[in-house]
C-alpha cells in the first residue's frame, strides 16, 4: 500500500467524515489518518517551525500496490464517483496527427546495452494550477517509487513542448560528451560533474548508480541538440514545466518495455483531464533502431468475456448477468450482457493494467457488491486432522519441563556472530552457522546454531530476579546443508539452563534424566540413552559430557565456561544442557 | 485442520515469492523488506517440472491469466532468504496435495516464526509468529472463506467483524479482516485473506 494525501475540498462531494471513511472501505481503501500539513511538521520538526503551517485537512489514505490508477488524486477522485455512480468513466481519446505533423521520438542502437525502451506522448493545451501542477509531481515520484521500482525499470520526463522543436532523438553518449543545464541549476556541467553534483542529494544520489559506471550515458535531445533529460537521474533545466505550460511531452524510457506503457497510459489517463479537448492524447511515433515505427500511447481498451455464473459461483452470491453488468461498470470495467443473456462483456480500460486474469475480474464485482453483503457459510467437506509429531513432542516436552521448575523463555532466531561463536570460545566457520547478508545491525548478522546465548541473554536482562534462575527453551536452531533442497534446515533444539550462586551440574543432569523418563527412553548404551565425558569450548574442562541416544550424539551438558559466563556479562556460575530432540519422534 | 510442516526458517525466493505469482521485480524483494542469505546464497534444487511452469506464467501467462510479461530469471528464483510469511510453507503444502493421484479436499493450518528486515520500533520486530490457515476443496466462495474466518475469530473472543477488499499477489479475490477495538475506540486490522489466483 502506499499513502495519498488529499486535502478535505476534494471530497466536499460526499458529506462527513464517517461517510467518506465507510467509502474508503468498501472500496478497499485506507483511510489511515486525518491530519493537516500543520500536524505533519509539528510531529517531524517540532511546534515551533509548525507555526504558519497550512490547517487545511488532509486524508492520508493507503492504496493496494497493484491500483495505479488510484495513486493520484484525479484518479482517486475519479475512481470514487464511478464506484457511487455518480458519473461514466471517460472515454479516453488517443488523437493522431497528420502526416508530418507530429512528434517523433528516434531511437538510437547505443541505448540498447543501457536504458533500450523508451515511448513518448504529447498532451496538448493543458491548464495547470498549482494543485494540479503539484498533483503530477507527485504521481510520477509515486510511480517512480512503485512500479518504476526507484526509477530502475523506467524513468518519467516531462518537458514543456513550446521550448523545444522534435524530432526527438534517444541516444547514449559516453558521460564527457553529455553537457547542459540541469533542473534549477545556474550553469551547464557534464555529465560526469552531473554525477558528482548529485553525491550528497539526498532524493538524487540513490539513483545514480544506476548509470554512473556505464560507458555511455541515456540522453535524449531535440533536433537543435537542447537536452530535454539524462534518464533516470535529471531532467534539463530548459524545458521545465512552470504553471504556464500549455503543452506537455512525456517520455518513459527504461528496461522493462510492459512498465513503460503502463506508466504512460496512468499519466496520460490521469492528466488529460485537464486538456483543453478532455481525455485526448496526442500520440507521438517512436522509430526503432532497425527503422521500424510504433506509435504510443497505447491505451488500448480490450474486452473479455466472462460467464456471470463464474462470478456467482466464486463469490457466493446469485445476481442476474445484467445485475452483475452494472456491478462492474461502476468498478470502471464497463459491461454488458450478451449471448442468449448467458455472457457478460467486460470492457478493460486502459487505466486497469491490474485485470490480468478472470479472478481480477470476480473481485471486482464482489467489491460492488459490498464483501460484507455476502452470505458468509462453512466448508461442507468434513476433514480429519493431525498435529505435527513434532509440535506434538514439543507441547508435551514443554509441560513436563514447567513442571520440573523451569521457566520457558522465547528469544530470537537472529543474533550477533558473536553469539554464536566468539563468545562461545569457536571460530564461525566452525559453525556450520546460516550468514545474514544484509543485516541492518549486527543482531541480525547469523541465525542461531544454539540456543544458549539466547537464553544467556535472557539472564544477563533479568539479572535482578532472585536466583536460582532456571530456563529453558524449545524452539528451532539454523544449520546449512547440503543435503536439503535449500541449503539449510532447522533442527528442534531442547535448551535448559540453571543459573545460581553454585552451577548445580546434578541438577541439569537429573533434568536430562527426566526428559529421558518421559520419552521413555532407558538409561543404558544399547537401546536407550548415556553420557560421556567430553571436551567443549563453552564448557569448564572436566565439567562436560556428551548425550548419546538413537545411536548418535545428540547434544551435551554441562558446567559453562567462566569466560562465556564473563562475556555474556553474567557473574555467577551455571550449568546448561542442550540437545536435539527430533530422533525422538 | 491438520498441522503443516514449516520446519524451515530458510526458504528460497522461489517457494517464498516466485511461486506465489510475486514479480521479481517487486519492491518487497528489495534488500529493505527482506533478510537475504550471504551463506547459503543460492538454493541448490528448485521443483523442475513446477519451475519452469511458474516461469512461463510470469513471462508469459498462463491458466487463464495474461502474466506479468517481463524475462523471468532462475537466477532471482535461487535467492535465499528468511522467509517473510508462512505462505511459503502453504505452497510448498499444495505442491505435494497437487501431486497426489487423487484429489482430496483438505484443511491446513501453521503458527510459526517469520522474518522481516524492518527497523523495530514499539508495533515492529524484525522476528514475529503467523497464523495461517488454508482450505482446498472444490466449490468453494468468497463466502466460505468470510465464514471460516469468523468462526476462527469467534473462538478467539472478537466476533464484531468487517471486510475490507485488499491485495496479495497470489490472491484474488483478497480481503483483510477488520476488529472493533474496544479499549481503543476503533476498528484494527486482526488478519488478511484471500482465494488463491488460479
Amino acid at each position: 500500500a502506499r499513502g495519498l494525501l488529499i486535502n478535505q475540498n476534494s471530497r466536499s462531494s460526499f458529506t462527513a467524515d464517517e461517510e467518506f471513511d465507510e467509502l474508503c472501505f468498501e472500496f478497499g481503501l485506507e483511510l489511515d489518518e486525518i491530519t493537516s500539513e500543520k500536524d505533519i511538521i509539528s510531529k517531524e520538526k517540532g511546534e515551533e517551525k509548525a507555526k504558519g503551517a497550512s490547517d487545511v485537512v488532509l486524508y492520508k489514505i493507503d492504496v493496494p500496490a497493484n491500483r495505479y490508477d488510484l495513486l493520484c488524486l484525479e484518479g482517486l477522485v475519479r475512481g470514487l464517483q464511478v464506484f457511487k455512480e455518480r458519473i461514466n468513466l471517460p472515454r479516453f481519446e488517443k488523437i493522431i496527427p497528420a502526416e508530418g505533423e507530429g512528434q517523433r521520438l528516434v531511437i538510437t542502437e547505443q541505448t540498447a546495452q543501457i536504458r533500450p525502451h523508451a515511448v513518448a506522448a504529447v498532451l496538448r493545451n493543458i491548464t495547470f494550477t498549482k494543485d494540479r501542477y503539484d498533483s503530477f509531481i507527485d504521481l510520477q515520484e509515486k510511480l517512480h517509487q512503485n512500479i518504476c521500482r526507484r526509477r530502475a525499470l523506467v524513468a518519467i520526463g516531462t518537458h514543456d513542448l513550446d521550448t523545444i522543436t522534435g524530432p526527438f532523438t534517444f541516444t547514449a553518449k559516453a558521460p564527457s560528451e553529455i553537457k547542459f543545464k540541469p533542473l534549477n541549476q545556474s550553469k551547464e556541467y557534464t555529465a560526469s560533474q552531473i554525477m558528482d553534483l548529485y553525491r550528497t542529494d539526498s532524493h538524487l544520489r540513490h539513483y545514480l548508480h544506476l548509470i554512473e559506471n556505464k560507458p555511455r550515458y541515456p540522453v535524449i535531445y531535440d533536433s537543435n541538440g537542447v537536452v530535454l533529460s539524462m534518464p533516470p537521474i535529471i531532467n534539463g533545466d530548459h524545458t521545465k514545466i512552470s504553471l504556464n505550460t500549455r503543452n506537455v511531452f512525456i517520455e518513459c524510457t527504461g528496461t522493462d518495455i510492459t512498465k513503460a506503457k503502463i506508466v504512460l497510459d496512468i499519466i496520460v489517463t490521469m492528466f488529460s483531464e485537464y486538456c483543453e479537448k478532455p481525455f485526448t492524447v496526442e500520440a507521438v511515433e517512436v522509430v526503432y533502431p532497425n527503422g521500424k515505427t510504433h506509435i504510443y500511447p497505447e491505451l488500448a481498451y480490450r474486452t473479455e468475456k466472462v460467464k456471470p455464473e463464474y462470478i456467482n459461483k466464486k463469490v457466493g452470491i446469485s445476481e442476474t448477468p445484467s445485475n452483475l453488468a452494472k456491478l462492474l461498470t461502476r468498478m470502471c470495467l464497463k459491461s454488458h450482457v450478451t449471448g442468449n443473456g448467458n455472457h457478460l462483456e467486460v470492457e478493460i480500460p486502459p487505466t486497469r493494467a491490474d485485470i490480468i486474469h478472470a479472478c481480477d475480474i470476480v473481485e471486482d464485482a464482489a467489491i460492488a457488491y459490498g464483501y460484507n453483503n455476502i452470505q458468509m457459510v462453512i466448508p461442507k467437506t468434513y476433514t480429519i486432522a493431525n498435529q505435527l509429531p513434532l509440535n506434538k513432542l514439543t507441547e508435551l516436552l514443554r509441560l513436563d519441563l514447567a513442571a520440573a521448575g523451569f521457566t520457558e523463555a522465547l528469544t530470537f532466531a537472529l543474533c550477533s556472530q558473536e553469539d554464536i561463536a566468539d563468545k562461545l570460545g569457536m571460530d564461525i566457520s566452525a559453525t556450520n552457522a546460516v550468514l545474514i547478508a544484509n543485516p541492518k545491525t549486527t543482531e541480525f548478522q547469523v541465525a542461531r546454531t544454539t540456543l544458549l546465548p539466547g537464553l544467556l541473554k535472557t539472564i544477563a536482562a533479568n539479572r535482578k530476579m532472585p536466583l536460582p534462575l532456571k530456563l529453558f527453551e524449545i524452539s528451532d536452531i539454523v544449520v546449512k546443508d547440503p543435503n536439503t533442497d535449500v541449503g539449510a534446515r532447522n533442527y528442534r533444539h531442547l535448551c535448559a539452563i540453571y543459573y545460581n550462586k553454585s552451577p548445580g551440574f546434578e541438577i541439569i543432569h537429573g533434568l536430562l534424566d527426566r526428559v529421558m523418563q518421559v520419552l521413555e527412553v532407558p538409561p543404558n548404551e544399547e537401546n536407550g540413552y548415556t553420557i560421556k565425558a567430553a571436551e567443549g569450548t563453552a564448557f569448564f574442562p572436566g565439567r562436560c559430557a556428551e548425550v548419546f541416544a538413537k545411536g548418535q550424539s545428540i547434544g551435551k551438558l554441562g558446567v559453562v565456561h567462566p569466560d562465556v559466563i564473563t562475556k555474556f556479562e553474567l557473574t555467577m556460575p551455571c550449568s546448561v544442557l542442550e540437545i536435539n530432540i527430533e530422533p525422538f519422534m | 485442520f491438520t498441522e503443516m510442516r514449516t520446519d524451515n526458517f530458510v526458504e528460497s525466493s522461489f517457494w517464498n515469492f516466485d511461486a506465489l505469482f510475486q514479480p521479481q521485480q517487486h519492491p518487497a524483494r528489495d534488500q529493505h523488506d527482506t533478510f537475504f542469505l550471504l551463506d547459503p546464497a543460492e538454493a541448490p534444487q528448485l521443483p523442475p517440472g513446477y519451475s519452469t511452469k511458474v516461469k512461463k506464467v510470469h513471462s508469459q501467462g498462463g491458466y487463464g491469466s495474461q502474466g506479468y510479461r517481463y524475462e523471468w530469471k532462475v537466477e532471482e528464483a535461487r535467492k535465499n532468504l528468511l522467509r517473510t510469511h508462512t505462505t511459503s510453507a502453504s505452497a510448498r503444502a499444495l505442491f505435494q496435495l497437487a501431486r497426489q493421484e487423487k484429489f482430496t479436499p483438505v484443511k491446513y493450518f501453521s503458527i510459526d516464526r517469520v522474518f522481516r528486515n524492518e527497523s523495530l520500533d514499539a508495533t515492529h520486530l524484525a522476528e514475529f509468529h503467523q497464523v495461517e490457515g488454508v482450505v482446498a476443496d472444490r466449490g468453494l466462495t468468497l463466502g466460505h472463506l468470510m465464514g471460516t474466518l469468523r468462526q476462527f475469530f469467534t473462538k478467539l473472543g472478537i466476533s464484531q467483524l468487517r471486510f475490507k477488499p485488499a491485495y496479495n499477489p497470489y490472491t484474488e479475490p483478497s480481503m483483510e479482516v477488520f476488529s472493533y477495538h474496544e479499549g481503543l475506540k476503533k476498528w484494527v486490522e486482526v488478519g488478511n485473506s484471500g482465494v488463491f489466483r488460479p
